[in-house]
């Protein structure tokens, strides 16, 4: 390994050296100030490390990662989400009891794993990254003591996490009996070069699978069962970190192995993502609409929002230029992953731990406006862009979507996005109705003892959500550009 | 002796009835212990299918595989026994359907 590919994996090398300094820390003396401030250093180095990095991309750095500019870019994306939620975490962590260092390196690990995802171009990378970034969330879902919910949460999310790599896993095996290849480059030419004739039924299956356990972990219906449960049980800030970060990188990794291994070639598949795009949109805002936790809502909510951006896959499949697909796609996750942090981490500060229930119903949050006006008002927006009301970031995002598929005449998926989106403006606009209500449930978390960190971090969230959302120019500029 | 010394298909419809046996288990059983076990035999399933496909095209790439696959799965079931530990402790059993209190 020369000197350029060094300075291209830069971002993983830190990453992977603040964990093992962490780990050392840990050894010699528990100090959760120390961990904290080691975990989140790692992680802003780690988003810088971009910088020296994109001086070699595009680089392929032994077949099985990339260094472009791609997963650069969504790399100190995840790594600046990671951040955030490790700011937060110690908020909501500090009611709680004993050792709390292990929760930050399980942090950093999972970002880790989230950055490998966004750089693989091979099986091996895919199925690493996919492993150290669950794997790591098994433990972060049942870290806190409170109660049984995280426990329970933590069983299922394990259970069927690990169903689903044993899918995709199966999946790929067929592939690569059929083509003889792992590394996607190599998938598309062997495609190209028709070994695929030989054995349609096995690719086609193949993939299928490979498919059937990327949605697990997109929790796109009908794979979705245990999103809402796994987002109830989890901490707030992880459950955010898991809607956001954890989604947002698989499907980085889905659009690579899709758009570099050629398979959206075959319409069957196409027929498939389709499908599941419009079951997605239409199943996760209409049982939205019947829950009571917020958390629920937020997990049905999400299960949306990847349904909308599956359509990203169709399009990018049938247009003729997939370039306006996967711009659209990037300036999605992009906005999806701020918006979402948002919402979860202003959850978690309003309903810090305490007691053996975190205050996420629904009628927990009556009258929040006159006794927090600030937390309800920053709530409020982040709502108001998961929504997609136009000055926010899921409305800009939402308007990239419809312009990517009318670009590929789907009109089926604009329709259920545009119905999916009305259905979803009410389920969101009762929550900020609830806040406005007068309610006299108690409750703890109060802007005042925020901590300044998690304080500025909420504010960071809201400003770089209305940003994207009246100028979204830049970072549009800017995407197109890198893709 | 280098390539497969049985049919391909053979070895994969082998591994897919084991991969099915894993799914199975996974769905019909309720003890968390025998749950973990079908998970095994799920993620096995997979890694046979690509020691085979590995040896039909005479490559190394299949048995790396299949090595990754054996430290996941480790990785996997070690976290997956402390929950065990955790789950015996809170609820006195180890069957699932009494920790079911996260539903709509």
């Amino acid at each position: 390994m020369n000197l350029a590919a060094m300075q291209g994996l830069l971002p993983l090398l830190v990453l992977g050296l603040g964990a093992a300094v962490l780990m050392l820390q840990i050894s010699i003396r528990r100090q959760l100030g120390w961990s904290y401030a080691i975990t989140v250093a790692t992680l802003l180095l780690g988003a810088a490390a971009m910088e020296p990095a994109m001086q070699v991309a595009p680089l392929q750095v032994t077949p099985l990662l990339r260094v472009d500019n791609l997963g650069l870019f969504f790399g100190s994306l995840f790594c600046l989400s990671g951040a955030v939620t490790a700011v937060i975490s110690r908020d909501y962590l500090r009611s709680r009891e004993g050792e709390n260092e292990e929760y930050f390196l399980l942090l950093l690990l999972s970002t880790l794993g989230a950055v490998i995802l966004a750089y693989s171009t091979h099986v091996a990378a895919l199925l690493l990254g996919l492993e150290l970034l669950s794997v790591a969330l098994y433990a972060l879902i049942a870290y806190p003591e409170r109660g049984t919910l995280p426990l329970e949460a933590a069983i299922k999310y394990l259970v069927l996490s690990g169903a689903a790599s044993a899918t995709l896993l199966f999946g790929f095996a067929l592939i690569y009996a059929a083509l003889g290849s792992l590394e996607y480059a190599e998938i598309a030419v062997q495609i190209s070069a028709g070994r695929a004739a030989t054995s349609p039924a096995l690719i086609l299956m193949g993939a299928a699978m490979v498919f059937a356990g990327l949605g697990f972990k997109l929790s796109v219906v009908p794979f979705h069962m245990w999103t809402p449960d796994v987002y109830e049980g989890a901490p707030a800030p992880i459950s955010g970190f898991l809607a956001g970060v954890s989604k947002g990188a698989v499907f980085i990794a889905v659009l690579r192995w899709f758009l570099e291994s050629g398979f959206f070639q075959y319409s069957s598949l196409l027929a498939g993502i389709t499908l599941l795009s419009i079951a997605s949109i239409l199943v996760g805002n209409l049982l939205a609409l019947l829950q009571t936790n917020v958390k629920r809502i937020l997990a049905y909510s999400s299960i949306a929002h990847l349904g909308y951006l599956l359509i990203v896959l169709v399009a990018a499949g049938v247009s003729p230029e997939p370039g306006l697909a996967v711009e659209a796609g990037g300036y999605y996750v992009v906005a999806y992953v701020i918006t979402t942090l948002a919402a979860f981490s202003l959850l978690g500060l309003i309903s810090r731990q305490s007691g053996d229930r975190e205050y996420d119903q629904l009628s927990d949050l009556a009258g929040l406006f006159w006794k927090q006006p600030g937390l309800a008002a920053l709530f409020t927006v982040a709502l108001l862009s998961l929504a997609g009301i136009p000055l926010t970031a899921g409305f800009i995002g939402k308007f990239y979507l419809i312009s990517a598929g009318v670009d590929a005449a789907l009109w089926g998926l604009l329709a259920a996005l545009v119905i999916g989106s009305a259905i979803g403006i009410f389920y969101y606009l009762r929550i900020i109705y609830t806040m406005t209500t007068v309610g006299e449930q108690a409750n703890p978390g109060t802007t005042a003892d925020m901590l300044v960190g998690s304080r500025l971090v909420v504010y960071l969230l809201i400003f770089a959500m209305l940003y994207l959302g009246i100028v979204p120019e830049p970072l549009m500029g800017y995407l197109r550009t890198i893709l | 002796m280098p390539g497969l010394q049985v049919p391909l298909e053979h070895v994969l419809m082998m591994a897919a009835a084991l991969f099915i046996a894993g799914l199975v288990g996974l769905m019909v059983r309720r003890n968390i212990i025998f749950i973990l076990m079908s998970l095994e035999v799920m993620l096995n399933a997979s890694a046979l299918a690509f020691v085979a496909a590995g040896a039909h095209w005479g490559q190394a790439d299949g048995q790396i595989i299949f090595m990754l696959i054996l430290t996941v799965a480790a990785a996997e079931v070690s976290v997956g026994l402390g929950l065990v530990l955790l789950l015996q402790r809170r609820f006195k059993t180890l069957d699932m359907d009494n920790a079911n209190r996260l539903r709509d």
